[in-house]
């Protein structure tokens, strides 16, 4: 899922965006695969829980560094963010209610996959493109 | 209905393709429909709503749908499930904003409504608008259509 061309040539951010895009093709993989719902359930939910968890931390991470640099769109980009953690947490919470069915967490899955790339490859290359500019407008 | 809101769409259509899918679409030429009808096999309704009104509507085939969520993956994809049919309205999702960002900078603001995706060609739905303007697009990877019908509020 991870393509060299998603790199903004920042070391610390695109390590954490490899490892999102790896984390959600790990995913997206169980979930489209063969065996049935019951015995991927736990894969689905360790996978869900360290998502949650390594997003935040990602996110944070990134809006430091656009801090640092002095990014122009900082305000903007963190509203991006918030967004989509309201998004991942509305999720959360009908995963909870429906007991993890398989109909909703695939239709996160795909949302999540179309989400990321898209961000990456269009909103994040903003970052680095400022910065290769050497932090001018 | 004037041409320049079907552009904006299309000039969506254009940046999230390249940006998402290393693809570059082609326009084919634009007809007038009297109403629009979800008659694809992967079809996607957005509502507009403010100084425009009315709907957008994206006709998928399957191949092209599972083709798409397979170049965005990289993964094999059979049919149109759960995952396959929300990773398209996410598409038609980003699209759909892009146009809207697009449209602004012609003056006019507008919102969307989240994506409703219907699969099966045989769920016919006639949107029972005005007159709607068809615009097919052409990849290397299949045709789409885009159906747009919206007016102006005064």
């Amino acid at each position: 899922m991870w393509k060299e061309k998603y790199k903004i040539g920042v070391e610390l951010i695109d390590g954490q965006h490899r490892e999102l895009f790896r984390r959600v093709s790990d995913f997206v993989k169980t979930v489209q695969s063969e065996d049935k719902w019951d015995e991927k359930l736990s894969k689905v939910k360790e996978t869900l829980e360290f998502m949650k968890a390594y997003v935040i931390t990602h996110f944070d991470d990134e809006e430091a560094y656009q801090k640092e640099i002095g990014y122009p769109e900082y305000e903007r980009h963190r509203q991006i963010h918030q967004r989509f953690k309201d998004e991942v947490q509305k999720y959360a919470e009908k995963f909870q209610e429906e007991s993890y069915s398989e109909e909703t967490v695939q239709e996160f899955g795909g949302k999540l996959m179309a989400w990321l790339i898209n961000h990456v490859a269009g909103e994040d290359q903003k970052i680095g493109d400022f910065q290769n500019r050497g932090g001018s407008v | 209905m004037k041409a320049q809101y079907i552009n904006s769409f299309y000039k969506a259509v254009l940046d999230v393709f390249r940006l998402m899918l290393d693809i570059n679409p082609e326009r084919e030429e634009l007809t007038v429909v009297d109403d629009m009808i979800a008659g694809n096999e992967a079809n996607v309704m957005i509502g507009i709503t403010g100084d425009l009104a009315g709907s957008v509507l994206f006709g998928f085939t399957k191949d092209m749908t599972l083709e798409m969520v397979k170049i965005m993956s990289g993964m094999e994809m059979k049919k149109l499930d759960s995952f396959v049919s929300s990773a398209l309205g996410e598409v038609v999702n980003i699209i759909s904003g892009n146009a809207v960002t697009n449209l602004s900078k012609e003056g006019y603001t507008c919102d969307i409504s989240p994506p409703q995706v219907i699969i099966g060609e045989n769920r016919s739905i006639s949107m029972a608008t005005e007159k709607a303007l068809t615009l097919p697009i052409k990849t290397e990877i299949g045709k789409f259509e885009i159906n747009i019908s919206v007016r102006e509020n005064q």
